[in-house]
C-alpha cells in the first residue's frame, strides 16, 4: 500500500525529471561508488568565512532573489519571489521541533506552495528526499496543516510566530552552512535516546498512516495531529539512520546493483546533491549581497574622498608617503578579501560561479576605476601638501610623471595577476572530475598495451639502434634499456630509458604495481577459466566499451600463463633425425676436405638435384633469420643464467640451434648436387649476403673453413660473378644498379665474413684454395670481377704475409714445409699464365672503355686492378714481372702521360693516377718518376 | 623442402619472403609500383625503397570513337609508403 504510492510517487518525478531541462544538467550523479577516494564533495562543503552567517541567515532580513538570474540550483521555486515561497513565518512551528524537521517543513511547504497545483514536479521532489516518509502523501497532510493552522495557532507553544532567523540561529552560530553528516550525526544522538519509544511510534505510525490514507478529508484533532507530528519526526529520524547505515554500507562493499531502487546510490547522491544545491545557493546569495555592499561603501567612499579633495583643506594627519603602491595594494587585499570570503580557503576552484564567486568583469573594472582615481586623488593630495610647503613647478611634475607610473605599473601587474588567476581557473575547470579509480582504470588500460612478455624483443630495433648509438658515442654499453617486472612482464624504455629523479621513479613505481595487478588478475583468471585459449584473455582488464583500444594495432596483454618463452621469435622447428643428417654431414665433411686439396669431388653415390627455386631460397632464408634471431636472443639472455646447471642448458640449447643454421645453410651438401649449389643459392639474394656475417659468428673455425672451402670451390656460381659484366656497361640500367647493388651486399657483407678466416689460413690451404679456384672456375671470368679480384688478392696477400713472417718471427709461426711452398710455386704459376694473356682487361676501364667511349674517370674503380697487380708482382719471380710490365706497359705510360701533361682535371686525379702506378712500380722496385717519356 | 613447405601457413608468409626484395606492386587508379620492400603490416601498407611507379592516364575526352589514348606517367622515389588499402596485388617481378 506505501508501494503503490511510491511508485506513483516515482514515475511522477520521473517524468518531472525528463521534463525540466534544467534538472538534468544538475543533478547528474557522480559515481564514485565503494571507492576509498571518493572525492568528498560533501566535506569539501565546510568552507571559511563563518562570521557572515548570521548576516546570511535572517540578521539582515529576508535575502531577496531577484538578482539571481541565473537561478539554475533551485528550479522548483523558479519564477515565484521568494517572499511567497516562505510561508514557514506565517506558519507557526512547535517549539520542540527539531531543527532538521524545520528546515525539511520550510522547504515542503516552498515547493509545495510555489506550485500550486501539486504538479509533478513538487512531488519528485519529496520522492528524492524521501520516498518512504509521511511527506510522500504530503498533499493530503497539507490540507491537514492548513485547517489546523488555526487550531495551532492556539496552542501555547506556537504562540510565538518564530522568525526564520531565530529557527536557524543555532546552526548558523557555530558551524555555518552545515553538511548533511553533520545533521546526520546529530540525528542520530537524538535518535539513540529515543530509540526505544521510537520503535512504539513507528508502529503506531504505521497504523495512524493507513488510517490517514483512508479518510483523506479528514478533520484531524489538534492531539491528533500532534502525535502525528511526533511520529513522523520519529520516523524522519529512523529513516535518516537508516539511510545512512545503508550508505556506510554500500560504501564498505555492496555492490551498487544490489541496492533497491529508491536507496540505491543514485539516489543517496541525488539527495546529498540536493541539500549540497540549497547550500550553495545561499552561499551564493551571500556572495552577492556582500559584493554589492562592499560596491556600495566603496562608492560612498569615493563620494566622500572626493568631497573631501573638493574641500580644499586636508589635515596633516592625512598626510601620506607619496608612494602608493603599498598601500594600493594593501587596499585591494583587503577588497578582494571581503568581497569573497571563501577565497581564501577555496578548494574547488573548478567551480568557481559557486563556491568562490570571482568579482565579475564589471566589477573588477570598477575596481580598477576606483583605484586610479584613489591613487590620483592621493597624488593630488600630496602635490597640494607640497605646494603648500612650497615646492617648485619641475619637481611637481616629475613627481606626477612618478607617480603615474608607479600607478600604471600596478595596474598593469594588477592586469596581470588577474590573468594569471583566470587562467589557472579556466586550466583548473575540471580539476577532480575523475577520481583515482578512473585514472587508474585507464592507465591500466594503457599500461597493458606497453607491457610484454619480452620487452626487448617487443623493443628490439630501438634496443639495437641505442646500443649502436652508444657504443659509437663511447659511452660503456649498459644491457637492455627494458624495465622488467617481478611477474615476467616488461616494459621496452626505447631510446631514452627512464632519466632519473623527479617524479618519474614514483611513477614507475606506480607503473610497476598497476602491471603486477594486470598480469596477477589475467593469471586468476586464466586458472578460473582452466582453458588456455587466447580468448580468454579478451575483457580480463574489465570491459571499455567503444572501439578504440580494439581498432588498436596490438593485442591486450599476451600473457602465457604456461611458459616463459618469448613469443616474439616463433618457436624453432624442430628439426627431423638430426643423427642422420650429422653422421651425412660428416661424410660430406670428409668430401670436401678431399676437395679442398684440388682433387676431384667424389662424385659416388650422389644425387643430382635441381637448385633451389627462387621461392625455396627466400623461405630457407625466412627461416634462417627467424634461428639466427633466436640465437642472438639465447646469447644476450646468456648473462642471465647464473648456476651450472642453467649454463649447460643454455649451452645445449644454443649448440641445437647453431647446428640447425648449420644444416639449413646446406654447406654439407655435396658440391656437384646442383648448379648453382644450394648454400650459393642462399647467397644470391641480397638479404641472404647480409645474413652471412650473423651467421658465420656463431661458427667454429672448422665449420668456417669448410664454408670458406665450398664458397670458392663455388665462386663462378655466385650472381655477383655472373652477372658482374653487367656492371660494365655505363648505361644507368635498373638492372645495372641492381648488380651494383648485389655486388656491394657481397662485398661489405659475405666478403667480410671469409677475411678473418684467410688472414689464419696455413701456406697450405691457401694454395689449396686457389688451386681449388683455378680448376672449379672459369679463373679469367672471375679475375674480371670485382668480387674475384679482391679475393684473388686476398689470397696472394695471406701468402706475402705467410712469407715474411717466415722470415721475421720464424718460431711463432708454423713454418710451411718446403713441399707446401713448392706447390705454392706451382699454383701461382699455373695461375699466371693463365691469367697472363688477359692482364690489361683485369683493369674496369679497359672492358668498359671497349663498351662505351670511356669519358668517365676511371682512376678509382682501376685500384682494385692496380692492387692485385701490386699483389701479383710481389710473387713473380723476374721473368714474370718482365712478362707483367710488358702487358701493362701501355696502360702505366698512359697513366703517367696523363699525369705529367697535365691531362687531368685536377690535382687530386693526377696523385691518383700516379698512386695507381706506383702501388705496382714500387713493389718492382721501381718508381713513376723514374719513367722518362 | 621441407621447411619450405611447413613454414607457410597464412598468406602473408609468402609476402614475407619477399622483404628486401624487388616487388611489383598494383594499386587501385591504374597505378604500378616497383621496389624493394622493407616492411608490411596487417593492413597491407608497405614501405618500399627505389620505387618506380607507373601511372595509366586515359584521357577519355579527345577522342570517343577511336581507341582512348593512354598516357604512362612514371617517376622515382627513394622512399616510399604504400597505404594498404590501395594494394591490389604484390608479386616478385617476373624473372624473364
Amino acid at each position: 500500500m506505501f508501494f503503490g504510492f511510491e511508485q506513483k510517487d516515482l514515475e511522477k518525478g520521473k517524468q518531472a525529471f525528463r521534463t525540466d531541462a534544467t534538472h538534468d544538467t544538475e543533478e547528474v550523479p557522480v559515481f564514485t561508488w565503494g571507492d576509498e577516494s571518493y572525492d568528498g564533495l560533501g566535506d569539501a562543503l565546510q568552507e571559511g568565512g563563518d562570521e557572515l552567517n548570521d548576516e546570511t541567515f535572517g540578521s539582515v532580513g529576508l535575502v531577496g532573489k531577484d538578482f539571481d538570474f541565473s537561478n539554475t540550483t533551485l528550479p522548483k521555486s523558479s519564477g515565484l519571489p521568494n517572499e511567497q515561497a516562505l510561508p514557514p513565518q506565517k506558519f507557526a512551528e512547535p517549539a520542540s521541533s527539531d531543527t532538521l524537521y524545520a528546515l525539511r517543513r520550510k522547504q515542503d511547504f516552498t515547493t509545495l506552495d510555489s506550485d500550486q497545483p501539486f504538479s509533478s514536479s513538487s512531488q519528485s521532489a519529496e520522492s528524492i528526499w524521501d520516498n518512504r516518509s509521511l511527506l510522500s502523501s504530503l498533499p493530503q497532510l497539507d490540507g491537514i496543516f492548513n485547517q489546523s493552522k488555526q487550531a495551532f495557532a492556539e496552542a501555547p507553544v506556537s504562540e510565538l510566530p518564530m522568525p526564520q532567523t531565530q529557527k536557524w540561529a543555532p546552526q548558523s552560530s557555530n558551524s555555518g552552512i552545515r553538511t548533511l553528516e553533520e545533521i546526520e550525526a546529530e540525528m542520530r544522538a537524538a535518535a539513540h535516546q529515543s530509540r526505544v519509544q521510537q520503535r512504539e511510534l513507528s508502529l503506531q505510525q504505521q497504523l495512524q498512516q493507513e488510517e490517514d490514507r483512508r479518510q483523506q478529508t479528514l478533520h484531524e484533532q489538534e492531539l491528533q495531529r500532534q502525535i502525528l507530528h511526533q511520529q513522523e519526526q520519529q520516523h524522519q529520524l529512523y529513516l535518516q539512520r537508516l539511510l545512512q547505515q545503508r550508505e556506510q554500507q554500500y560504501q564498505r562493499s555492496t555492490p551498487p546493483r544490489m541496492l533497491p531502487a529508491s536507496q540505491s546510490p543514485r539516489f543517496l547522491e541525488q539527495q546529498r546533491q540536493l541539500l549540497l544545491l540549497q547550500q550553495q545557493q545561499r552561499a551564493q546569495e551571500l556572495q552577492e549581497q556582500l559584493m554589492l555592499e562592499e560596491m556600495e561603501r566603496q562608492l560612498l567612499a569615493r563620494a566622500a574622498l572626493q568631497q573631501q579633495h573638493r574641500q580644499s583643506p586636508i589635515p596633516p594627519s592625512h598626510h601620506r608617503p607619496p608612494s602608493l603602491t603599498p598601500d594600493v595594494y594593501g587596499y585591494q587585499r583587503r577588497q578582494t578579501r571581503s568581497q569573497s570570503p571563501m577565497n581564501n580557503d577555496h578548494r574547488y576552484p573548478g567551480i568557481p560561479q559557486e563556491s568562490s564567486p570571482f568579482p565579475s568583469p564589471q566589477n573588477i573594472q570598477l575596481q580598477q576605476r576606483l583605484l586610479s582615481e584613489m591613487a590620483q586623488a592621493e597624488f593630488i593630495r600630496n602635490i597640494q601638501n607640497q605646494d603648500g610647503q612650497g615646492i617648485n613647478p619641475v619637481e611637481q611634475e616629475a613627481l606626477r610623471a612618478e607617480a603615474m607610473r608607479k600607478i600604471l605599473e600596478a595596474e598593469k601587474m594588477e592586469e596581470k595577476r588577474r590573468r594569471k588567476a583566470a587562467k589557472i581557473a579556466y586550466m583548473s575547470r575540471y580539476n577532480d572530475l575523475m577520481t583515482q579509480s578512473d585514472k587508474d582504470f585507464i592507465t591500466r588500460i594503457q599500461v597493458s598495451q606497453l607491457v610484454t612478455q619480452d620487452p626487448y624483443a617487443d623493443d628490439f630495433y630501438a634496443q639495437v639502434y641505442g646500443a649502436i648509438l652508444r657504443s659509437r658515442m663511447g659511452l660503456q654499453s649498459q644491457d637492455e634499456r627494458v624495465l622488467i617486472f617481478g611477474s615476467g612482464g616488461g616494459v621496452g624504455l626505447g631510446l631514452n630509458g627512464p632519466k632519473g629523479g623527479g617524479r618519474r621513479p614514483s611513477a614507475m613505481q606506480r607503473m610497476e604495481q598497476q602491471v603486477e595487478r594486470i598480469v596477477n588478475n589475467t593469471r586468476k583468471r586464466e586458472e578460473e577459466k582452466g582453458v588456455h585459449a587466447l580468448q580468454s584473455l579478451q575483457g580480463a582488464l574489465g570491459k571499455t566499451s567503444g572501439r578504440s583500444y580494439k581498432a588498436a594495432p596490438r593485442q591486450l596483454l599476451q600473457v602465457d600463463p604456461a611458459s616463459g618463452a618469448s613469443p616474439a621469435i616463433s618457436q624453432a622447428q624442430a628439426f627431423k633425425d638430426p643423427g642422420d643428417r650429422v653422421s651425412n654431414g660428416a661424410e660430406e665433411a670428409a668430401k670436401l676436405g678431399r676437395a679442398t686439396l684440388g682433387k676431384a669431388a667424389d662424385t659416388t653415390n650422389l644425387i643430382r638435384r635441381e637448385p633451389l627455386t627462387q621461392r625455396e631460397t627466400l623461405t630457407i632464408l625466412e627461416h634462417l633469420y627467424d634461428l639466427v634471431l633466436h640465437v642472438e636472443q639465447l646469447r644476450r639472455d646468456h648473462s642471465l643464467a647464473q648456476d651450472e646447471q642453467q649454463t649447460v642448458e643454455w649451452q645445449q640449447q644454443y649448440d641445437t640451434l647453431v647446428d640447425e643454421i648449420w644444416d639449413s645453410l646446406r654447406v654439407m651438401v655435396p658440391l656437384e648436387t646442383s648448379d648453382p649449389h644450394p648454400f650459393i643459392s642462399l647467397l644470391i639474394p641480397g638479404k641472404g649476403k647480409r645474413l652471412l656475417p650473423r651467421i658465420t659468428r656463431h661458427l667454429s673455425d672448422q665449420k668456417m673453413m669448410t664454408l670458406l672451402t665450398l664458397l670458392v670451390a663455388c665462386f663462378s656460381q655466385l650472381d655477383v660473378i655472373k652477372q658482374a659484366s653487367v656492371i660494365d656497361y655505363s648505361q644507368d640500367t635498373l638492372e645495372r644498379a641492381e648488380a651494383e647493388r648485389q655486388t656491394q651486399a657481397f662485398l661489405g657483407n659475405a666478403f667480410q665474413c671469409i677475411l678473418p678466416v684467410v688472414a689464419k689460413a696455413s701456406l697450405r690451404l691457401v694454395t689449396g684454395l686457389l688451386g681449388l679456384l683455378l680448376d672449379r672456375s672459369n679463373i679469367i671470368m672471375v679475375a674480371q670481377t670485382r668480387p674475384g679480384l679482391a679475393l684473388l688478392t686476398l689470397f696472394l696477400s695471406r701468402v706475402e704475409l705467410i712469407k715474411a713472417d717466415m722470415v721475421n718471427v720464424p718460431e711463432e709461426f708454423e713454418v710451411p714445409t718446403p713441399e707446401e711452398a713448392q706447390q705454392w710455386q706451382l699454383v701461382y704459376d699455373h695461375f699466371f699464365q693463365l691469367l697472363g694473356p688477359h692482364f690489361p682487361m683485369l683493369f674496369p676501364s679497359a672492358r668498359m672503355a671497349t663498351a662505351t667511349d670511356g669519358q668517365v674517370s676511371f682512376d678509382i674503380i682501376d685500384q682494385p686492378a692496380w692492387h692485385f697487380f701490386a699483389a701479383l708482382g710481389l710473387h713473380a719471380v723476374p721473368e714474370q714481372q718482365h712478362v707483367l710490365i710488358t702487358a701493362l706497359r701501355e696502360k702505366i705510360l698512359d697513366n703517367v702521360t696523363s699525369a705529367n701533361k697535365g691531362w687531368v682535371r685536377n690535382d687530386e686525379e693526377r696523385q691518383l693516377k700516379l698512386d695507381n702506378v706506383n702501388l705496382l712500380l714500387h713493389v718492382l722496385n721501381l718508381d713513376s718518376s723514374l719513367i722518362v717519356l | 623442402m621441407d621447411p619450405s613447405s611447413s613454414s607457410i601457413q597464412e598468406p602473408f608468409d609468402l609476402i614475407r619472403l619477399s622483404l628486401s626484395e624487388r616487388v611489383y606492386i598494383k594499386l587501385r587508379g591504374d597505378r604500378e609500383v616497383t621496389g624493394v620492400l622493407h616492411a608490411y603490416d596487417g593492413h597491407m601498407n608497405l614501405i618500399l625503397s627505389d620505387v618506380e611507379e607507373t601511372i595509366l592516364i586515359v584521357d577519355p575526352d579527345s577522342a570517343t570513337e577511336a581507341p582512348v589514348p593512354v598516357n604512362v606517367a612514371k617517376r622515382k622515389m627513394d622512399m616510399l609508403f604504400v597505404r594498404g588499402d590501395g594494394v591490389i596485388l604484390v608479386s616478385p617481378p617476373s624473372r624473364a
